[in-house]
């Protein structure tokens, strides 16, 4: 009997140092490219290429250069542009997506499940297939030059968000109805009901649909590139990044480079800590009520 | 989807002009754009147009002394040439050139969009574009085909042709026609580090690379067909016409893939990716790179006193000496056919092209000058960088092929290469790689 014993906690021991050397060896993978940029950001060396793998000396200036140096690439201007556009982007998407997931959770109509369909189609498409049509359109509508730029970019990153309520209807679906009828009873309209049952029990996904509509515009390049064309003013950060890679810039700007991607982490990583809170609040405070 | 894209742009090229005629004076009208996407020819007119109504009007007004007429022009430059730490030549020059026109009262509109973006920027929307803009001579064929740049005439031409060397005006044509003002010349070349190497080793890539550590970026299609056009092959006869093709077959050509093959078996050969050569000049690893103007006050910086660039060097094929020659074109300024002031765009470009502002240019940012009477002068003339780029240009390049087809060469050159550094083409079976990289570079479908 004890001996069994022994041979069991010993294979159960072998699998179990199987399994964490292999999730030591994944999680090296995972995290060396971002450990990597990260040690770049800070290295002495100039230049793209350098002999050593990690960097001889360390330095804070890389991180000096990008923001005091606005001659040629003015990234502190790149970076507040990118914010303004992320804050606003992150508020109306946020309203967009929710609005049409409770509505596409909670009533029933006519073209619901025609719309959901369309919905499901339509987002299979990649977003940048419309580039130019939706390039023209703002530029029809005068949005396509100096400041103005900036709402564009606004109205691009946000406008189409609704679409991806897909993920948030699925959580409104697990919210027992048996909340939004006592409600009712009680008196309380739909828009209640949204903003004081619904809402209040759906900070998860309400944390995960603020976050992914905040990391857009930073991580967008092609409608941003296509929207700005000339207007240097508002160039957004990706655009500032990719710039530095070009022939002329590389051999100056390649740490640089490294710092402003190591930089633009920072705001998303500060909501994330800010809201992450939120995303272990489950469906606990329905029972209370 | 594009013709999509056309009756879009046609439809707002309608509106626009609409919206432009409501507004402009009368002498606008000969110079309207056409909203269609024009054919060449008709941009060309406009060209002509605008270059006879420029030079009768600005006999009128000098005479005359009538009131300014108010224009706002959009200008788009790299942002070195706006940045105040640079020289902020730009704006200096524009506003030069207004103070030099008392008959114009020019307001003008900056915008960043680096020489080599312009093929792709100003075709995005032309008639939302910059009407005065720089651009790389291999973006020619985009802005034509996007009916992006209006076909110069008159005396600009004249005073192009005067001006500069007869392979810079050829850089800017096409059919006979000039679309830009040359301002410098592009292309790479030698940087060198003169305690390794003397002024006879650098006549010869063989010697080189038996003395010390030389990098050449062979991966990079842009380089890599220096090699074959040594020994005699072509890219489009010389360059411009389209249905010859390029010929990169037979003993000539094999017999490159050969030597190229123990050039980068050879440990004093460094392939030039990612900015392995200049970390080398920097560690003193390497000794010698090809690049351009562009890397110049970082290889400076590197090398100090031993700084040296030339020409290409020579390479030695099956006992022969070759001369390397490296694809050299020129950066322009260039016109928007859809600028309502036709003249007054055509005199920009001319007077950010002139001598004047190519020695402005050439004193804030060490842009070579391309205009032969600048280059005559000593303060130019004595440059290691100029004579470096210059000599390359005039003896050791080929103006690099800007006609359409040459869309197919740039992927399987960079394949060839690939293929020689990895080791996938061997003697073995050189001759048989090579003919298969003909035939991608010929092949004009997808």
């Amino acid at each position: 009997m004890k001996k069994q014993t022994a041979s069991y906690k010993a294979k159960k021991r072998t699998v179990n140092i199987f399994i964490h050397v292999l999730l030591a060896v994944l999680a090296i993978i995972w995290i060396f490219p971002i450990a990597w940029v990260v040690m770049i950001s800070f290295r002495a060396e100039k230049g793209s290429y350098t002999s050593s793998f990690l960097p001889k000396s360390f330095t804070l200036d890389n991180y000096k250069k990008l923001f005091t140096d606005t001659t040629v690439l003015n990234f502190p201007k790149m970076f507040m542009n990118t914010l303004i556009i992320a804050i606003f982007v992150c508020i109306i998407s946020t309203i967009f997506v929710l609005a049409v997931s409770y509505c596409m959770s909670r009533l029933r109509f006519k073209m619901r499940k025609k719309y959901l369909n369309i919905a499901m189609i339509l987002g299979l498409f990649p977003g940048f297939m419309s580039m130019v049509a939706v390039y023209y359109i703002l530029k029809a509508i005068g949005l396509s030059e100096g400041s103005m730029v900036r709402v564009a970019l606004i109205m691009v990153y946000s406008a189409g968000s609704g679409i991806g309520f897909y993920i948030a209807k699925g959580f409104f679906d697990t919210i027992p109805k048996a909340l939004d009828e006592a409600a009712f009873l009680d008196g309380a309209t739909k828009f209640q009901v949204f903003t004081q049952v619904t809402i209040p029990l759906s900070k998860p996904i309400i944390v995960y649909t603020v976050l992914t509509s905040f990391l857009g515009p930073w991580l967008d390049f092609i409608f941003a590139k296509v929207i700005c064309r000339a207007n240097a003013d508002y160039y957004t950060v990706a655009i500032g990044l990719w710039r530095m890679l070009e022939k002329e810039y590389i051999d100056n700007w390649y740490t640089c480079f490294a710092a402003g991607a190591v930089c633009i982490s920072i705001p998303i990583a500060i909501l994330f800590i800010y809201m992450q809170r939120y995303y272990v609040e489950g469906l606990t405070g329905a029972v209370k009520g | 989807m594009r013709k999509g894209k056309k009756a879009l742009a046609l439809l707002m090229a309608t509106t626009m002009t609409v919206g432009l005629a409501a507004c402009g004076s009368k002498g606008d009208d000969e110079n309207k754009p056409t909203p269609t996407p024009a054919n060449q020819g008709n941009a060309g007119n406009q060209g002509d147009q605008g270059n006879q109504g420029d030079q009768g009007n600005q006999g009128d007004q000098g005479s005359d002394g009538t009131d300014p007429i108010d224009v706002t022009l959009t200008v788009w430059g790299p942002s070195e040439d706006q940045n105040a730490e640079q020289g902020n030549w730009l704006p200096t020059m524009c506003e030069k050139f207004n103070e030099a026109h008392p008959e114009w009262n020019i307001t003008f509109k900056y915008g960043v969009c680096g020489e080599g973006d312009a093929g792709a920027m100003v075709s995005q929307d032309p008639t939302a574009s910059a009407d005065v803009y720089m651009f790389a001579n291999d973006q020619i064929m985009t802005l034509i085909n996007a009916n992006a740049i209006a076909r110069l005439g008159g005396d600009a031409v004249t005073e192009i042709k005067n001006t500069n060397s007869e392979a810079i005006v050829n850089s800017v044509s096409v059919d006979g026609a000039v679309y830009g003002v040359p301002f410098t010349t592009n292309t790479w070349f030698m940087y060198y580090d003169k305690s390794v190497f003397t002024e006879e080793d650098i006549k010869s890539l063989d010697t080189m690379v038996s003395k010390a550590k030389v990098a050449f970026p062979l991966t990079d299609s842009w380089y890599f067909a220096s090699f074959y056009v040594a020994n005699g092959c072509t890219l489009f006869e010389d360059g411009f016409n389209e249905a010859a093709g390029i010929d990169f077959t037979g003993d000539k050509a094999v017999a490159v893939t050969n030597y190229l093959i123990d050039l980068t078996a050879n440990p004093n050969f460094v392939n030039d990716a990612d900015g392995a050569g200049l970390a080398g000049l920097r560690d003193g690893s390497i000794s010698a790179m090809f690049s351009g103007s562009w890397n110049y006050s970082s290889v400076k910086e590197a090398l100090g006193a031993n700084f040296g660039a030339a020409e290409l060097p020579c390479i030695t094929i099956d006992g022969q000496t070759k001369q390397m020659k490296s694809f050299a074109g020129s950066k322009a300024i260039g016109v928007n056919p859809n600028c309502a002031n036709q003249q007054v765009a055509v005199a920009l470009a001319r007077y950010l092209g002139s001598p004047e502002a190519q020695q402005a240019h050439y004193t804030s940012r060490s842009v070579v000058p391309c205009n032969t009477d600048l280059l005559a002068q000593d303060s130019v003339k004595n440059d290691e960088l100029v004579i470096a780029q210059n000599n390359t240009f005039d003896n050791t390049s080929i103006i690099q092929p800007f006609v359409s087809a040459m869309g197919s060469y740039w992927d399987a050159a960079t394949n060839m290469a690939n293929g020689i550094i990895n080791g996938d083409v061997t003697h073995d079976n050189a001759a048989e790689m090579t003919d298969s990289m003909n035939a991608a570079m010929n092949n004009n479908g997808l």
